[in-house]
């Protein structure tokens, strides 16, 4: 066994035996459940809304729209799967990427660990190792419920095609949220007080999903947590098509919104990413700039800060 | 017991003004203000951008028309109520505040426990209660400070951004809404604090009560918004089949079980509550624009009433609950 490795197993079963990641962990694996019937009963709702709208106009000798619902692709009632995906499973992951530092500083294992013959890029691996496997966990569970969940719904018809979709969304969230993991366990690496790693990237975390959308597209702090709403289009102002260009890259809580839009089939007609990189450029791009800097930062680690009694 | 009061209050107004003091000094008080400030400002003046934007797209439409020679009623004048800019400051309160309140909570225990003065404070002749109640008076202290300053920010920075000057009437809704957010920051210290002083160790009370976050502040109000029907296509549904309002109401009626039921989950949450009060004091809930401040307070005075009564029954818990003497230190 590689020393990456070893360190990466240790690490793991010292999560499996944290009690606040399993209950994230259940919380998480419970919002999946909910999600679907939620998409189930708004749409079976607007549905409804519509035949009462489309007697009333033809009641009235006016000419009857299309149902908004009727084009609405099997997938779609997963749209509220990318929202809990970046709220619980992003903030799940920055309590991973915390505790990986964080439970071996508090026990006292990191001088013992220092002492093993490793290298410091073999800590920095494992670390790393641990966190990908852990929300690659994660997003296992999101993808058992979520399959489980489309061949349940009634009148609902799942093709190959819709899965392999899925898969990609699962693929982009599991980029996504480990982003703000390796973001949390690089800042707790740097930061030896206790809790200051969670804390910085739970403010990266909140800058990223709530102020950024703010300044690129107007969309405000609950519309951004809306599958929906957020999906707005860019006001027709000087300002925000400049910002939109400058921070549209940054802003990956909307480039994730854009390609769960755009992978699960609910994306408005014609609605273009924010700024002139495509979240399948940006994502993976931030993936690999946050795997950089808790790389370097685990690889950086003093081993002799914090500890027990700081 | 005729001393016993007096010998309280000074113990408890001197934990608090420590706590305080030692806010200040680590210049979390500082970071925090500045914090909510920028998020405040961003939300202003962005939300004014846009709102000029809307104004000329108007002017531009209104132009064309007159130049027809068609009338100008065919298109909606867009609002303009300053007051109505703060939608966006309003829910960065709810949202970045919160964060800021659980984080100050947790700090407040974490640091008696870290340095491991709990256990020699509780030496001293001052029940449990007493130094419960200390830790979220200096919590309430450091939220009323801390919004006193962002509010007085917006109050400067809206007449400049707007181009209208606030009246008495919209400093004593400003003043309401402050009120209301300390109330609101307040049961999120308490939280923070009660779960940090309570849990094995600090960071994992800090982890529960930002779950706790999520579900209360985040997660309830979403699903009550996204089981919206309005919210459920790009511009709303009605907007979309363009029906009349007389007719939107008897479609909705039909749907009242729904509502009831999407309005449940909605009002579980003491954030929704907060927003609903605010909301209609600023006037930025249209029904409640321009409405007098009575009528406002008259028809929301149950939000203020569940603020109110949902911080005091935390507060009471946090107060009841006995500090177990096995967690006064960092690591138990």
């Amino acid at each position: 066994m590689t020393p990456a490795r070893l360190i990466a197993r240790q690490s793991l079963s010292g999560l499996t035996r944290d009690r606040s990641v399993l209950i994230l962990i259940a919380f998480f694996a419970a919002m999946v459940l909910v999600t679907a019937w939620l998409g189930w009963s708004a749409t079976n709702t607007v549905d409804a809304i519509y035949v009462d709208a489309a007697t009333y106009l033809a009641a009235s000798g006016q000419p009857v729209p299309p149902n908004p619902v009727s084009q609405s692709a099997p997938l779609a009632v997963l749209r509220n799967l990318g929202v809990y995906i970046s709220l619980i499973g992003a903030f799940g992951s920055i309590v991973i990427g915390q505790l990986l530092i964080e439970t071996d500083r508090r026990a006292g294992t990191l001088p013992l660990i220092g002492a093993r013959p490793f290298e410091r890029s073999d800590l920095a691996l494992g670390k790393m190792r641990a966190m990908v496997t852990a929300t690659g966990a994660m997003m296992a569970v999101a993808a058992v419920i979520s399959v489980a969940m489309l061949f349940t719904i009634p009148s609902l018809v799942v093709r190959p095609g819709d899965l392999l979709r899925l898969a990609l969304f699962l693929v982009a969230g599991w980029a996504y949220i480990t982003i703000f993991g390796f973001v949390a366990l690089g800042a707790a690496a740097r930061m030896p007080a206790t809790a200051s790693g969670l804390i910085a990237a739970t403010v990266v975390w909140l800058v990223v999903t709530f102020v950024l959308p703010e300044l690129t597209a107007n969309v405000h702090p609950t519309a951004a947590i809306n599958p929906v709403s957020t999906l707005a289009t860019t006001p027709d102002s000087v300002f925000f098509h400049l910002m939109s260009r400058v921070l549209g890259p940054l802003s990956l809580a909307e480039g994730f919104a854009w390609a769960s839009g755009d992978l699960l089939s609910f994306l408005p007609d014609g609605l273009a990413p924010r700024g002139p990189v495509p979240p399948a450029v940006a994502l993976p791009v931030a993936l690999i700039l946050a795997g950089l800097f808790a790389a370097h930062s685990s690889a950086k680690l003093d081993l002799n800060a914090g500890g027990p009694d700081a | 017991m005729p001393d016993l009061l007096p010998s309280l209050s000074g113990s408890v107004t001197t934990i608090a003004l420590r706590d305080a003091r030692e806010q200040l000094r680590d210049r979390f008080l500082l970071w925090a203000t500045l914090a909510l400030i920028a998020a405040a400002a961003v939300s202003l003046v962005t939300g004014a951008i846009a709102l000029h934007g809307d104004a000329a797209t108007y002017a531009a439409a209104r132009a064309q028309l007159l130049a027809l020679g068609k009338g100008a009623s065919a298109i909606a004048a867009p609002e303009f109520y300053p007051l109505k800019l703060m939608r966006g400051m309003i829910e960065q309160i709810e949202i970045m505040g919160a964060v800021i309140a659980l984080v100050a909570g947790y700090r407040a225990a974490a640091a008696e426990r870290g340095r491991q003065t709990l256990a020699l404070i509780l030496t001293r002749p001052m029940p449990h209660w007493a130094y419960t109640l200390a830790k979220i008076i200096g919590g309430m202290g450091l939220a009323a400070v801390s919004l006193a300053v962002v509010f007085l920010a917006t109050a400067i920075l809206l007449p400049i951004v707007s181009g209208i000057g606030l009246t008495m009437g919209d400093a004593l809704r400003l003043v309401l809404t402050w009120a209301a957010g300390v109330l609101y920051l307040t049961a999120l210290f308490t939280l923070g604090f009660g779960l940090s002083l309570w849990a094995k160790s600090p960071a994992s009370g800090l982890i529960y009560a930002f779950a706790l976050w999520i579900l209360v502040v985040l997660v309830a109000p979403q699903i009550g918004d996204t089981m919206d029907p309005d919210n459920q296509v790009a511009g709303g549904v009605f907007a979309q089949l363009s029906i009349p309002k007389a007719e939107q109401d008897r479609i909705k009626a039909g749907f009242a079980g729904y509502e009831t039921f999407r309005n449940g989950i909605e009002v579980a949450s003491v954030t929704k509550h907060f927003e609903r009060f605010t909301f209609a004091v600023l006037g930025i809930k249209d029904t409640y624009t321009g409405a007098p401040l009575a009528k406002v307070m008259a028809e929301k005075q149950g939000d203020l009433l569940f603020l109110f009564l949902f911080s005091l029954g935390l507060g009471g818990l946090a107060l009841l609950r006995p500090i177990n003497p096995d967690r006064l230190t960092k690591e138990s």
